[in-house]
């Protein structure tokens, strides 16, 4: 886990520049610089980077009409949004891809920042697909058990009517979630960050450390996203005991019990009561978490709120959009924003053929609750504001719970208590189960790789290994990345084989799914100029084939 | 809306073309923040005073981080693009949605190009360049400006309509026997004639060619001439149809010319009449298929001198004030010695008929001297690397003291100003070999910058000012070229309807094979059927639906495969709406063998646009042996199976080049 965070910084930059501070000449640009990541960079490059991009974006923008909204340097690229006086700017390596980052930051970065405070960096794992394309998955044998065991972990903390939803992560992975790909997302994000910094200087700086492994974090929803999260708990307090799905029946045998003492009506009242959207919002409160620097003037709050908040948003509009499964799956350009990672289970190297893989298939949609339901308000509604809530997270080793809780979960010793009892003996049991999977050596996973994104279920299903510096899968990423950016800006491009001198790849996609995919020990000598006896040219019959194995079936 | 801008780095204009919707946009914006009642100012100082917090901007980024902008993409899509070459920052901007990033790079790439072959080594010094692109007469200036600005907008127009420019190879004429023909005809009548001829001032023609449109066919060199480089050819051709521009495009016809050359039928490709069941699998690429070409007979010939008048190209175009006096072009000239990039030349344009151009390149008197110069400027350019990397130069530099203490002496008594390099360079030695001096230090950068631009400056003395006097010309005789086009006019008068037509036709296709471009790069030429015909009728020569659908998709296949292959990827298939497209590259050795795929680079977004003009990202060596480069694109419709699609581009690719080597290059 260390590893993957201290590797996958793909966001190189991340700053929030406010031109107002900047009027005269003699006005030092530092006094405009609200916030900047990296913290550590010297001051004077700082300035440079604000100083020269506010003003050649601001010249672009006039002469254009229209706001500039990437920039590219030759060893960066940075994505920008101008609001009044304001800059915010998104800094990306090179080699990501431009559609990943107009998407990306559409799609989060700055409500991340608002709602999350601070956070520039994106889950691990990312980097080599593009932010928009996700993350990997462990390729190792998981036993769907686990998977329902995390789900009960989950539930199990529900009873507590302070708890709203949560999610389980391991090693920067779902195990299993109860909220939206996107929301999940940035508790991934968070957490991450929260662990960096409590690594780096011994307790997370900003929440209050309760016990050892747990933290607690502040963080902001919007009203749509709670009222999301409110509707969907409710929804699943109140009949997840009457339709059950069919995995769902063979967990009831051990849920039943369990479940039985919460009380789904007042659980559900007493969400209404404390979470009203009306009475929750603080402006004051976001900003001071999210300028760090200290600088939350009153009037500045309100300008920074309303950039994204009030005017036609489109950052919110887009992250909200997110939600809805039908956007996903029209739009190609968004498709890729709120996926997922999921633990796959399907076999590693194709080598072992089980029969159990259709099952598996749907107990991997089981950690997606939300998905297919759709989205009950996916209309984002004009100055959307933000509610204060908690972040506990509750980390065993490479494990983590991270529950979205009620402020007066903070006050409230006896909840905090019964959350963390009940939940520790299970969260340690899953933790060394999962632990105990451990993934097979690098190279050994067989004749070929693939990658399935959903764009409905926001699920990306894989047999890569994850880990960064995995050479041999690097072609595979690479070119993945390329055809992924030409699928999103074509719209009627099924799909496609590219090669170079080491490697084919094909990819294709239809409405809802792209899929990757490379077959290794092709035929070593290969001129370039076309035979159809050429071993390129069959990938598309044994990607079918082959991912039928894995529940994917590309028709 | 469409702009590309030169700054120096004080964000001095030295070069801007702008379409009139950017034009306008810039006056209202400009309008705006002007009080009432003030006119508004020079189109120029507008266009400088907006761009000039960018060009700052840039020039202050590569100053303190190294780093500076590649570009800029606005909400509305508009894309800026920027590069820095030396001294000169280009821009390019397009609001029009209808260039990408890459194309936009590419123009700026093709500018510089053309600045080159225009400027030659003047191009090497910064503050020369500088006062040669931004004249201090405005007159003058705004005549330079337009002729560039005009060449800009001919080689738009050419890489938006015509596949050679679109792949950046040259497109032939495929009728071996006529070339063959005009080969020998331009050999032992032309070339041979004019060289020996009395009035021909000093200059001897080392190329010869004859372009139907922007089609080669015939080209010859003379035995002593060294190869003229493909992105040389490509730029003379625009240059050409700067100058007699031929207006019978696919998209050139204007509904008002429907009558004369257009209907409204699809007019993209013809479905042959003869099947492939006639016996030959390999038929379309047989020399039986050509000949069932040049039978077709001429149904129609479109009288171009229409089109030319409603060309909007003209406009534009300042015609040279004698059409007698050659353009001078500064072109890569190899030779045992070495290669000389820039060495100056004069090209006579002649115009045989409208769409058919006769152009000679010939080399002039004082050819040397530019050898010689060119060789300083390497050798202080070398210098200066030495320098500034902390090592000794001396011992090159002693080498070649004495040779420049000749060469200066030399130029004394001609009517070339000589004195301020004669200084610079008596205080170089004074500095660099005087004991007790300095010596080779870092000190002495300036003044090897200052000798480079010395030497340059001789340099635009002697190939660019147009100091020759009226009694002693240096050029052809007026009564030379007449003859010359006279000649050739005689000798291809009865072909010339036919290879006006023949032009715009060129191969029959597989069924099921809508379109193919083939490109042998080690000759930098091009075989593709035209896109503008039909089979059934032949007088349908204008625009349809279909016609442009399609060459939208040969234009965005060529413009992806160049992306993927600047990743390194030599081979692409793409199933695409109803098409299915296929992109190949390899490499064979001298022979024909195929030589195994090679790694191929992985280059920066940012990187020379891959083609021939701005540099040729196709010549490689494998194992020390230069390599010869095929290039294949084919757009079948997607409902051929692909083992058919993959056997037609199988039969294209080892096919093709058969039939057709001819002598020609």
């Amino acid at each position: 886990m260390a590893e993957q965070q201290l590797d996958l910084r793909r966001c190189s930059y991340f700053f929030l520049y406010d031109g107002s501070k900047v009027r005269q000449e003699e006005d030092p640009t530092r006094e405009g610089i609200c916030y900047f990541y990296p913290e550590e960079t010297p001051i004077d490059k700082q300035e440079l980077l604000c100083g020269q991009l506010a003003g050649a974006v601001r010249c672009v923008s006039e002469l254009s009409s229209s706001p500039a909204h990437v920039v590219r340097l030759r060893k960066n690229k940075f994505a920008v949004r101008i609001k009044d006086d304001f800059l915010w700017a998104l800094g990306y390596s090179v080699d990501v891809p431009t559609v990943s980052v107009v998407n990306s930051w559409i799609s989060s970065s700055a409500c991340l920042f608002l709602q999350w405070f601070c956070s520039a960096k994106l889950p691990a794992e990312q980097r080599d697909f593009g932010c928009s394309m996700g993350s990997t998955i462990d390729s190792t044998n998981v036993d769907p058990l686990l998977l329902l065991k995390a789900a009960l972990i989950l539930q199990t903390c529900q009873r507590c009517p302070l708890v709203l939803a949560g999610c389980i992560l391991f090693r920067g992975r779902v195990v299993s979630t109860q909220m939206t790909p996107a929301l999940t997302r940035k508790v991934m994000v968070q957490e991450s960050e929260t662990f960096v910094k409590y690594q780096r200087h011994g307790s997370a700086s900003s929440s209050r450390s309760l016990d050892e492994p747990v933290s607690l974090v502040p963080v902001f929803l919007t009203t749509s996203e709670l009222l999301y999260l409110q509707s969907t708990a409710a929804d699943k307090k109140n009949k997840l005991p009457i339709r059950k799905p069919r995995l769902s029946r063979t967990l009831s045998d051990t849920l039943s019990t369990d479940s039985e003492p919460s009380d789904p009506g007042s659980s559900q009242s007493s969400l209404k009561n404390s979470c009203s959207p009306d009475n929750s919002f603080n402006p004051a409160e976001p900003s001071n978490s999210f300028l760090p620097n200290g600088k939350s003037e009153e009037g500045q709050d309100d300008s920074l709120y309303h950039s994204f908040h009030t005017n036609d948003g489109d950052v919110t509009d887009n992250s909200v959009s997110s939600l809805g499964p039908e956007e996903n799956c029209i739009n190609g350009e968004t498709g890729g924003d709120c996926e997922l990672v999921v633990l796959d289970l399907g076999e590693a190297g194709g080598g072992t053929e089980e029969p159990r893989d259709g099952g598996l298939r749907r107990s991997s949609d089981h950690t997606l609750p939300s998905c297919g339901t759709g989205a009950p308000d996916t209309q984002q509604q004009q100055g959307d504001s933000l509610v204060p809530m908690t972040l506990y997270l509750h980390r065993v080793k490479g494990l983590v719970l991270a529950l979205l809780v009620e402020m007066r979960f903070l006050n409230d010793a006896a909840a905090m208590e019964e959350v963390y009892h009940s939940s520790l003996a299970a969260l340690n049991g899953l933790e060394a189960h999962l632990r105990s999977v451990t993934p097979g050596p690098p190279g050994a996973q067989g004749p070929y790789i693939f990658a399935h994104f959903d764009s409905i279920q926001s699920t990306l299903t894989s047999n890569l290994s994850g880990r960064p510096g995995a050479a041999h899968e690097r072609p595979f990423v690479r070119a993945t990345s390329l055809l992924h950016s030409h699928f999103c800006n074509t719209e009627t491009l099924q799909e496609a084989i590219i090669r170079n001198a080491g490697a084919a790849v094909y990819g294709t996609r239809s409405v809802a799914q792209e899929t990757y995919f490379i077959q290794h020990g092709g035929s070593v000598r290969n001129s370039g100029i076309p035979n159809h006896q050429d071993s390129a040219f069959s990938l598309p019959t044994k990607a079918r084939h082959r991912l039928l194995k894995h529940g994917v079936n590309l028709l | 809306m469409k702009c590309l801008l030169i700054a120096s780095e004080s964000a001095e204009v030295l070069f801007y073309w702008t379409d009139p919707e950017f034009q306008q946009n810039v006056q209202q914006q400009y309008g705006a923040s002007q009080e009432e009642g003030h006119e508004l100012p020079a189109f120029e100082d507008s266009i400088s005073t907006l761009f000039a917090p960018i060009i700052i901007s840039c020039i202050t980024m590569v100053d303190r981080l190294g780093d500076s902008y590649a570009s800029f993409t606005t909400e509305n899509n508009h894309i800026y693009v920027l590069h820095q070459f030396d001294e000169c920052l280009y821009i390019a901007v397009n609001g029009d949605g209808d260039e990408d990033e890459d194309d936009l790079r590419r123009k700026i790439y093709v500018m510089k190009k053309m600045i080159e072959v225009l400027f030659g080594m003047v191009t090497l010094s910064g503050p020369l360049l500088r006062k040669e692109l931004r004249p201090q007469d405005t007159e003058q200036r705004a005549r330079l400006w337009k002729q560039l600005q005009s060449l800009l907008e001919t080689y738009g127009h050419l890489r938006e309509n015509d596949q050679s420019f679109l792949v950046e190879a040259v497109e032939r004429l495929i009728h071996p026997t006529l070339c063959e023909q005009c080969i020998e005809f331009l050999e032992r009548r032309l070339v041979q004639q004019l060289n020996s001829s009395g009035e021909r001032a000093g200059e001897e023609v080392m190329h010869a060619f004859i372009l139907v449109h922007t089609k080669l066919l015939a080209f010859y060199s003379s035995r002593n001439a060294s190869t003229l480089v493909t992105s040389d050819l490509l730029t003379l051709i625009i240059m050409a149809q700067n100058m007699y521009p031929s207006s019978t495009d696919l998209e050139d016809t204007g509904p008002e010319d429907a009558e004369s050359t257009s209907g409204s039928g699809p007019d993209v490709f013809y479905t042959p009449e003869p099947s492939p069941s006639e016996g030959d699998s390999d038929s379309s690429s047989g020399s039986n298929k050509l000949k069932k070409v040049n039978d077709i007979p001429v149904f129609e010939f479109v009288d171009p001198d229409i089109q030319m008048a409603e060309d909007s190209l003209q406009t534009l175009r300042v015609p040279p004030p004698d059409p007698s006096t050659p353009q001078r072009v500064f072109l890569e000239v190899s030779l045992k010695e070495g290669l000389y990039p820039m060495m100056p030349h004069s090209m006579y344009c002649l115009p045989l008929w409208p769409g058919i151009t006769l152009v000679l390149l010939t080399k002039i008197p004082n050819n040397g001297l530019a050898m010689s110069i060119y060789v300083y400027l390497e050798a202080f350019a070398k210098l200066e690397k030495r320098l500034r990397d902390g090592h000794d130069g001396s011992a090159a530099m002693r080498d070649l003291r004495g040779k420049l203490d000749k060469f200066i002496k030399a130029l004394g008594p001609s009517d070339i100003q000589s004195v301020p390099l004669l200084n610079v360079w008596t205080e170089f030695k004074s500095r660099a070999f005087a004991k007790g001096g300095p010596g080779f230090t870092k000190d002495l950068l300036p003044w090897c910058k200052n000798m480079k631009t010395q030497l340059c400056g001789i340099f635009r003395q002697c190939f660019l000012t147009d100091s020759g006097s009226v009694d002693a010309p240096r050029h052809l005789s007026p009564g030379l070229q007449e003859r010359a086009q006279t000649l050739v006019q005689e000798k291809l008068m009865d072909w010339k309807e036919f290879l006006l037509v023949k032009s715009k036709r060129n191969i029959t296709m597989f069924p099921g094979l809508i379109h193919f471009i083939c490109v042998d790069r080690s000759t930098g030429q091009m075989i593709a059927p035209s896109l503008n015909i039909t089979e059934h009728n032949t007088s349908e020569l204008g625009k349809g639906p279909v016609a442009h659908f399609i060459k939208r998709k040969v234009w965005g296949l060529v413009n992806t495969t160049r992306s993927y292959l600047q990743k390194g990827y030599s081979t692409v298939t793409l199933r695409d709406g109803d098409f299915y497209f296929c992109y190949f590259l390899w490499f064979e050795n001298e022979t024909g063998f195929k030589l195994d795929a090679m790694d191929l680079p992985v280059l920066p977004d940012d990187s020379a646009p891959i083609g021939m003009l701005s540099w040729d990202y196709y010549s490689r060596n494998h194992q020390g042996e230069v390599v010869r480069c095929f290039e294949l694109l084919t757009i079948h419709l997607g409902i051929i199976p692909t083992e058919i699609i993959l056997q037609h581009c199988r039969q294209l690719a080892s096919k093709l080049w058969e039939p057709s080597r001819n002598p020609l290059l």
